[in-house]
């Protein structure tokens, strides 16, 4: 193994090991969540809702929505993470700063970050795609072929946190990412319902989202709607886009 | 004290404000060596340039120009390298509150690649000598101030660095944590460690320190053992100070009278 690579899991290693030291807090806020939203609008909305149609095929709602869920979550572990859990860990921890003066470089700490950011998310999604395979929505060999996309996916939306506490002053002002970032794409780009039936204009701006792109990605592997190449494209540009603004933004701040 | 493990070559940093029309210089142009066994100073005081230097030196912050090598390897060209080697225990707090105290060790030991059964035997012996031991599973968080600080150089010294260094290590902390602290640097020294020490505490740098730097406005004004700075720059035996308006007690000179005097003229302070 490279020296670069070693010190990578390194710190990877360091999160998964304080993870596991604050397992029962962990379980709460990374799984619980989810699984609130799923009985929300999987069992109580999917009930009034019924079938609906989307890209020329008819599914339940409930399968609709419970593959919508698994996207939110990369979106909402992978946000959280790196963007209040990154900014704790930059402003009032230090941890970066404490491990970027020994052997391991602040870019591979910056490395570690992301990758563990990213695992954690992947973990999430994949436990609420293990409820749709027990509740009989999705095959569970679904659930192998999505990890590279929960992967991509989860270090997309953690980068996008990360970028968002390098450049925000206070953790107040991540809020401003929050709310006009966050949750417009949780509510806009497909999680739960097609963005066909929104107008075309909006349509168009859900897709310059990257939720939009991971939700099409994630509802191939797991419903077997039409694989759309543009959502690869999108998924894969913004991923990039992302960690490089992340990683500037966290260098910028903290080497003068 | 043969050997050099620390030299700073012709090390500047310099920075533009926001509009980059005004060039900041924070260090220009400082040398010096640390040798084996040697405590060194960077004497100055706040906003002298010294957590700027530490900064640069450590390999943090990348300088504008110049150099800095540590056991011939040099920081920011052959950081793993270079770091491997070094210790550092930063001016402000950055334990990480994750981790109790035994375990904040062992994981700092494990970014050297060091065994975590030899980490946890180190570990133990520096918790001992920084009197720590009561506390070796307490959460970081419950600790005092004083002892993050102990724990935080015992943590600089986990990887058994040749070159090690301090920046305002004992800043608000009570003498008595000020004292052990000076106790376990002084034995740290001994066994040949290179330390380098940033501080604004005169007793401080003048009791520990085997040579001094002066830095002000960036600069080093002279490098030397405190007593032959103090025997250069103050010629009188006995100074005189008014402590009180109309109170005047003679005492020996000592190196904040030689501050005063190199940088006097700035100040307008004469006659020492």
């Amino acid at each position: 193994m490279s020296d670069s690579l070693w010190n990578i899991q390194c710190v990877w290693k360091r999160y998964y090991v304080a993870f596991l030291k604050s397992l029962p807090y962990y379980l709460l806020t990374t799984f619980l969540e989810p699984i609130f939203y799923l009985l929300a609008f999987g069992i109580g909305v999917g009930t009034l809702v019924g079938n609906i149609h989307t890209q020329g095929r008819i599914l339940s709602y409930r399968s609709f929505v419970f593959s919508g869920i698994i996207a939110q979550t990369l979106l909402f572990q992978g946000f959280f993470e790196g963007g209040f859990g990154g900014f704790v860990r930059m402003y009032y921890q230090k941890i970066f700063q404490a491990i970027a003066i020994t052997p391991v470089t602040l870019s591979e700490v910056l490395w570690g970050e992301l990758l563990w950011d990213a695992t954690k998310a992947t973990v999430a999604a994949e436990v609420v795609g293990m409820i749709g395979v027990i509740a009989g929505h999705f095959y569970l060999e679904s659930l192998i072929t999505l990890i590279p996309v929960c992967f991509l996916g989860g270090m997309l939306f953690s980068a996008m946190g990360l970028a968002s506490a390098g450049y925000s002053r206070t953790i107040d002002e991540l809020s401003y990412p929050q709310y006009l970032l966050v949750f417009p794409m949780f509510l806009f780009c497909g999680v739960f319902y097609p963005i066909g039936n929104l107008p075309r204009i909006l349509q168009y701006i859900a897709w310059i989202f990257p939720l939009t792109a991971v939700n099409s990605l994630v509802r191939t592997l797991t419903l077997g709607l039409p694989f759309q190449f543009m959502a690869m494209g999108i998924m894969l540009a913004w991923t990039v886009i992302f960690v490089w603004i992340a990683r500037y933004s966290m260098i910028q701040r903290l080497v003068k | 004290m043969s050997q050099s493990p620390l030299t700073v070559i012709h090390l500047s940093k310099h920075y533009q404000n926001k509009k980059k029309s005004l060039i900041v210089e924070a260090v220009s142009d400082i040398s010096f060596q640390v040798y084996s066994g040697e405590c060194f100073g960077l004497l100055g005081p706040n906003g002298a340039g010294k957590s700027t230097s530490i900064q640069c030196i450590t390999g943090f912050f990348p300088p504008t120009s110049g150099q800095v090598l540590i056991e011939g390897y040099d920081v920011h060209r052959q950081p793993r390298q270079a770091r491997t080697r070094l210790g550092v225990c930063n001016q402000e707090e950055t334990l990480d509150t994750d981790f109790n105290v035994i375990d904040q060790l062992i994981l700092h030991a494990s970014y050297y690649r060091i065994a975590k059964r030899e980490a946890y035997q180190r570990s133990q012996k520096l918790l001992e000598q920084f009197g720590l031991m009561q506390y070796i599973q307490a959460n970081v968080e419950t600790l005092s101030g004083g002892m993050k600080r102990r724990l935080q150089v015992a943590r600089a010294l986990v990887s058994n660095p040749s070159v090690l260094v301090l920046d305002e290590p004992t800043t608000g902390l009570d003498p008595d944590v000020r004292r052990m602290l000076w106790d376990v640097l002084v034995a740290a020294r001994q066994k040949g460690v290179a330390i380098l020490l940033s501080t604004h505490y005169m007793e401080e740098a003048q009791r520990l320190c085997d040579r001094i730097a002066i830095l002000h406005l960036g600069k080093i004004l002279d490098i030397d053992s405190p007593d032959r700075l103090i025997s250069k720059h103050i010629i009188r035996e006995m100074v005189e100070e008014e402590v009180r308006p109309g109170v005047i007690w003679k005492r020996k000179p000592n190196l904040e009278d030689v501050y005063l005097k190199l940088t006097g003229s700035r100040l307008g302070i004469e006659g020492l």
